[in-house]
C-alpha cells in the first residue's frame, strides 16, 4: 500500500470509528554510515526506513499511535490504540489539529550537490584523512573513532483540516578522534565537521585540527583545586546551553521542571546576553519551515539583553498561557508524543576572538570538551558538574593541559557571571544549539 | 514472522558475491508508553516498529543494512546493497535451515497487550500517591510505564532459524522536592524481562515514596566538597559504576583491536583480589536477561574476573573471527536499526563478606552514595565519570550529612584495584546502555563495596 492510499483509508475508517479531528505526520529516512579503521571498513551500514504518526481527537481527547508498516493491520492498530489511549487521557488542556497559517516560510534544508557522492566516494574520503592524520604527527598511535554519514529526511504532515505540508533537509557530516602517546600518556581528541566536499584540501583541514586538538592535551599538569576564571570555548559552551535549553520551554516551566516560572519580563541573565532561536537559518542543523503541529516557524528572540522575553511554545502550552504558538511544536520522530523543543537555538555572539578572549587572562582556565553531560547536568536545579578537558592559562597565554578535570556550577548563575563573549559561533554544529566562546567571571575546577 | 524459503533467498542474494557469512534478523515490536504527570494521564502512546536487518562478513569485514520494506522484492534490494560491498565468487549457499527452538529461560506470564490500559494506570496512581504524599516539598511527580513486546526472527548462513520473544516493562518514578528557588529530583526504577505481572507485585510504596525521599534529602544538601577521598558505594544501581569503568572494556568490540586496557591480559592481575566480575544473562526474568542473544546464541553466565584475575571477555560473532576465540552468548542490539555487538546483560560484582555497617564504620572520612546516576567512559583511557543522585558525607565511621552535586571521576583499571572492602549485600539495577549498537536493557549490580580513593568533584571547592 502506498502512503497516498493508506492515508486515506485510514482517515476514512477513522471517521466510522468516531474521530473527528485526525493528522498523519509521516518521516521518511535514508542514511548511510561508515567507519574506518587501519584502513579498513569498519562499519558500513545502509538504511531506508519510513514510519508515520497518527493523531486523532476522540471524545474531545487526542490519541496517538504509529507504525512502520503500511498494511490493513496497521490501519486498525493505530486506530484501535489511539482511541484506547484517548479514552484515558486526564489532563485539562487538550492538543488540538492545527488549521494552518496563510503563509508558510520557504526556506531549502536540501542542497542537491550532496548527492553526487557514492558510498565508495566517502569511505576513499575516510581513507585519506586517515592518511593525513598519520603523516601530522608521529604520536598519533590510532584513531579512537573515524566516520563519515550521510543522511537525509523527508516529512510530511496531513491533517483533515487540511494541512498539506511536505519538505525535506539532507546533511553529510565527518568527526574523527584520535589518540596520541608520549612517553607511557594516552591522550585523545576529536574533531567534527559538516561537510559540503570531499576536497583534499577539507580532508588535511579535518586530519590537521583533529590532531592539533589531541597533541594540545598531551604533557598535562595537575592544578590547584579552586574557583577559576573560565573561558568555555565555544564547542563546551555550546554543550552547555544545549544541555540547559530545556528550561524555556514553556512546557517544561508549566509542569514544574524549570525554575523559569513567572520570570518572563524579568531580568535573568546579565545585560550582555541575548537568546535566539532562528529554525530558518540555512546553516541551522534543526532548521523547519514549520512544526510538528504544521505552525509557520518565525525567529524568536528568547533572551533579550539579559531580559525573558517569552518561553517556547506549542498550541496546548500557549492556551494555557493564553498567548500565541512560538511554533516550537516538536516531535523527536513519528515515535514520540508532541512536545516543545528550540530548533538553531543561540547565544549572540560577541565582537572578540577566541585568542583575544584568551589574552584577556591573567589566570584561569579554558574548557574546551565536556562529557558525560547527562548524568552531570541537573536541568532542574540548574546545578552542573561535568568532567572535561582543558587548558592552564597563565598572563593571557595558554600554558598547557590540565589533567582531567570536573567543572562545576550553575546554569543561573552563569548566565549572569559572563565577562566577555566571543565572536565564535558556530551554528552548524552537531547541536540544535550554539554559542561562541564565553568568559566567565568564576567556575570550579577540579583537577584528577 | 516470515518463511523459510524467503528467508533462503535473502541471505542468498546476500551471499552471491563471495560473503562468508549472511545473517537476517526481523523484529516486530509492539510498544505502550504511559506516563502520569501530577497524577493525572498526560501521554499514552502506542507503536509498531517493524523492520528488516541484513548483515554480511567477509572475512573481518561486516556490513549492515537494514529496511522497513518487508516485501520480498524491498528485502532482495536491501540483500543486493549488502552484497555490492562484497567481490569474489560465490562461496556458500544455503540449502536449508535447522529446526531450532529456543529454550524459554524466563516465563512470560500476563501479556502486556492483552491488558486493559486502566489496569496499568491504576497501578501508576497508587504510585503517584505514595510518591506525592512523602512530603510538602514535593511539587511534581512524574511515573512512566513503558511495556513491550519484541517478536524476532534470527536466521543465519550457519544454518539457524530461531524466533524469540522478549517482553519487558520498566516503571521509572521521578520526584521534585521544591523550596524556595531551589530544586531537586529524586529517580528510580524497576524493570523486567516479564509480564505485567512484575508491575502488579512491586512494592507500590516502597517506589513512590523512595523517589520522593531523594529528592526532599538532596534538597537540604550542602554542595559537595571537591577533593580524593575513599568512597563508599552502595549496592545494586552503585554496579553502575563497574559497568562503565570494566565492563565495557570487556567488551570484545573494544578489546578486539586492542583499545582495551584490557586486550591482552587474560589470566593477569587486573583487581583487587576483592573483586569478582560476572555477566549473567540466565537470571530469571532479570532486565537484563536474555534467552538467546540477538546473534541467535542461548544466553549464559559469563565469568569476567575473578578473583582480581581476568578470565574473560564478551564476544559476539565478528569479534570472535578477530580475536580468534569462542562466542559467549553476548550480542546484542537496540533493533532492526543496529548491527549486534558484544554487549553486556546483567553485570555484577559477586558478594564479599563485609556488612555495609562494617564498611562505613571503617571509614574515617569520606562519600557514601547511595544512588548512582548516569556516567560514561572513554574506551581508550578507561577514564570516567559518573554523578551521585543521592549523597552523603561519612565522618568518624557515621554517615554524616547530604552531599548535593557530586560527580564521581576516575580510570577504571585503577579504581578495580582500589577496592578494598566489599559487602555482603548484593542487589541488581535496571538500566539502559547505550553504545555502537544502540540501547539495550542491562542490569548493573554489586554489594555495598569501598574504593578506598576516588576523585570527587563537586561545587563546593576543597574539603
Amino acid at each position: 500500500m502506498n502512503l497516498t492510499d493508506f492515508k486515506v483509508r485510514l482517515f476514512e475508517k477513522a471517521q466510522t470509528k468516531g474521530f473527528t479531528d485526525v493528522e498523519l505526520y509521516y518521516e521518511k529516512k535514508k542514511q548511510f554510515t561508515s567507519l574506518l579503521d587501519q584502513g579498513e571498513v569498519d562499519q558500513f551500514s545502509v538504511s531506508e526506513v519510513m514510519g508515520l504518526s497518527f493523531r486523532g481527537l476522540y471524545d474531545g481527547k487526542m490519541g496517538y499511535a504509529y507504525s512502520e508498516k503500511l498494511d490493513d493491520f496497521s490501519i486498525d492498530f493505530l486506530l484501535d490504540n489511539a482511541k484506547e489511549n484517548a479514552l484515558i487521557l486526564e489532563n485539562e488542556n487538550q492538543e488540538k489539529i492545527f488549521a494552518g497559517n496563510s503563509n508558510y516560510p520557504d526556506a531549502n534544508f536540501y542542497t542537491e550537490e550532496l548527492n553526487q557522492f557514492s558510498y565508495e566516494e566517502l569511505v576513499e574520503f575516510l581513507k585519506i584523512v586517515e592518511s593525513f592524520v598519520y603523516k601530522e604527527d608521529t604520536r598519533v598511535v590510532g584513531t579512537g573513532f573515524l566516520g563519515i554519514q550521510s543522511s537525509e529526511i523527508e516529512k510530511a504532515l496531513f491533517n483533515s483540516k487540511g494541512i498539506s505540508l511536505m519538505e525535506r533537509r539532507n546533511l553529510l557530516a565527518t568527526g574523527v578522534s584520535l589518540i596520541v602517546k608520549e612517553g607511557d600518556l594516552t591522550k585523545s581528541g576529536a574533531y567534527e565537521k559538516i561537510l559540503y566536499d570531499l576536497s583534499e584540501t577539507t580532508a588535511i583541514d579535518i586530519a590537521k585540527k583533529g590532531v592539533n586538538e589531541a597533541i594540545s592535551y598531551l604533557n598535562p599538569r595537575s592544578i590547584e583545586n579552586r574557583k577559576y576564571k573560565v573561558l568555555l570555548r565555544n564547542d563546551a559552551a555550546t554543550a552547555i546551553l544545549s544541555s540547559f535549553s530545556p528550561v524555556f520551554s514553556a512546557e517544561n516551566v508549566q509542569n514544574g521542571r524549570s525554575l523559569l516560572k513567572d520570570k518572563v519580563g524579568e531580568m535573568i541573565a546579565g545585560d550582555n546576553i541575548t537568546l535566539i532561536d532562528d529554525p530558518l537559518h540555512p546553516d541551522g542543523n534543526m532548521s523547519r519551515n514549520f512544526d510538528a503541529e504544521g505552525v509557520a516557524t518565525k525567529t524568536v528572540t528568547v533572551v533579550e539583553k539579559g531580559r525573558l522575553n517569552t518561553l517556547f511554545h506549542n498550541q496546548k502550552t500557549a492556551q494555557k498561557e493564553d498567548v500565541e504558538t512560538t511554533g516550537h511544536a516538536y516531535k523527536e520522530s513519528y515515535k514520540d508524543a508532541l512536545t516543545v523543543a528550540t530548533s538553531n537555538f543561540y547565544l549572540k555572539p560577541g565582537d572578540q576572538s577566541y585568542d583575544e578572549l584568551i589574552k584577556s587572562i591573567d589566570e584561569g582556565v579554558i574548557i574546551t570538551e565536556l562529557s558525560g553531560l547527562h548524568s552531570g547536568v541537573n536541568e532542574i536545579s540548574g546545578d552542573f558538574s561535568i568532567a572535561a578537558k582543558g587548558y592552564y592559562v597563565k598572563d593571557g597565554k595558554v600554558e598547557g593541559a590540565t589533567n582531567q578535570l570536573t567543572v562545576a556550577g550553575n546554569f543561573y548563575d552563569l548566565l549572569n557571571d559572563v565577562k566577555q563573549i566571543g565572536s565564535d559561533l558556530e551554528l552548524a554544529k552537531r547541536f540544535g544549539s550554539a554559542s561562541p566562546s564565553l568568559l566567565i567571571n568564576q567556575l570550579s575546577i577540579t583537577s584528577e | 514472522m516470515l518463511s523459510q524459503s524467503l528467508v533462503q533467498d535473502v541471505l542468498n542474494e546476500a551471499l552471491t558475491t563471495g560473503g562468508d557469512f549472511a545473517e537476517v534478523f526481523v523484529e516486530d515490536r509492539l510498544t505502550n508508553n504511559l506516563s502520569l504527570q501530577g497524577g493525572l494521564v498526560e501521554n499514552s502512546l502506542s507503536g509498531r516498529d517493524f523492520g528488516v536487518g541484513i548483515r554480511l562478513f567477509k572475512g573481518f569485514q561486516s556490513t549492515y543494512t537494514y529496511t522497513t520494506d518487508f516485501t520480498k522484492e524491498g528485502m532482495l534490494k536491501a540483500a543486493k546493497r549488502v552484497a555490492q560491498t562484497v567481490h569474489g565468487d560465490q562461496l556458500l549457499k544455503i540449502t536449508d535451515f535447522g529446526q531450532q527452538q529456543v529454550k524459554v529461560l524466563h516465563p512470560i506470564q500476563q501479556m502486556p497487550q492483552s491488558v486493559d490500559k486502566v489496569r496499568k494506570v491504576n497501578v501508576l496512581k497508587k504510585v503517584h500517591e505514595s510518591a506525592s504524599q512523602y512530603s510538602d516539598l514535593i511539587t511534581q511527580v512524574s511515573i512512566r510505564l513503558k511495556d513491550e513486546e519484541q517478536n524476532v526472527l534470527i536466521a543465519n548462513s550457519e544454518g539457524a532459524f530461531i524466533e524469540d520473544q522478549r517482553v519487558r516493562n520498566i516503571l521509572t518514578v521521578q520526584s521534585i522536592a521544591s523550596e524556595k528557588s531551589r530544586m531537586e529530583s529524586g529517580y528510580i526504577n524497576t524493570g523486567a524481562l516479564a509480564g505485567l505481572e512484575h508491575l502488579e507485585s512491586i512494592d507500590v510504596n516502597f517506589y513512590g515514596s523512595e523517589a520522593s525521599r531523594i529528592a526532599a534529602t538532596m534538597l537540604d544538601a550542602d554542595p559537595c566538597p571537591s577533593g580524593t577521598f575513599p568512597v563508599v558505594i552502595d549496592n545494586k544501581f552503585g554496579g553502575v559504576i563497574f559497568h562503565e569503568a570494566c565492563g565495557h572494556s570487556l567488551e570484545a568490540s573494544a578489546v578486539a583491536k586492542n583499545k582495551s586496557v584490557f586486550s591482552n591480559k587474560l589470566g593477569e592481575k587486573v583487581a583487587s583480589d576483592l573483586v569478582t566480575y560476572i555477566d549473567d544473562g540466565t537470571l530469571q526474568n532479570e532486565w537484563g536477561s536474555i534467552n538467546i542473544d540477538d546473534e541467535g546464541e542461548a544466553a549464559r553466565r559469563n565469568v569476567l574476573i575473578e578473583n582480581g584475575i581476568l578470565k574473560g571477555y564478551l564476544v559476539d560473532k565478528l569479534n570472535a573471527r578477530i580475536m580468534n576465540t569462542d562466542i559467549t552468548g553476548s550480542s546484542r542490539r537496540e533493533s532492526y536499526r543496529f548491527a549486534p555487538t558484544s554487549r553486556m546483560t546483567n553485570t555484577f560484582i559477586a558478594p564479599g563478606e563485609s556488612t555495609r555497617e562494617d564498611i562505613i564504620s571503617n571509614t574515617e572520612y569520606g562519600i557514601f552514595a547511595k544512588y548512582m546516576g548516569g556516567g560514561q567512559v572513554n574506551p581508550a583511557t578507561g577514564d570516567y565519570n559518573f554523578g551521585a543522585e543521592e549523597a552523603y558525607i561519612i565522618k568518624n565511621g557515621k554517615i554524616d550529612r547530604p552531599v548535593r552535586g557530586a560527580t564521581l571521576i576516575g580510570n577504571g583499571a585503577e579504581t578495580l584495584k582500589k577496592v578494598d572492602m566489599v559487602g555482603n549485600n548484593l542487589g541488581h539495577g535496571a538500566g539502559m546502555c547505550g553504545a555502537s549498537s544502540g540501547a539495550v536493557p542491562v542490569n548493573v549490580g554489586q554489594p555495598t563495596l569501598r574504593v578506598s580513593e576516588l576523585t570527587v568533584g563537586g561545587t563546593k571547592g576543597d574539603a
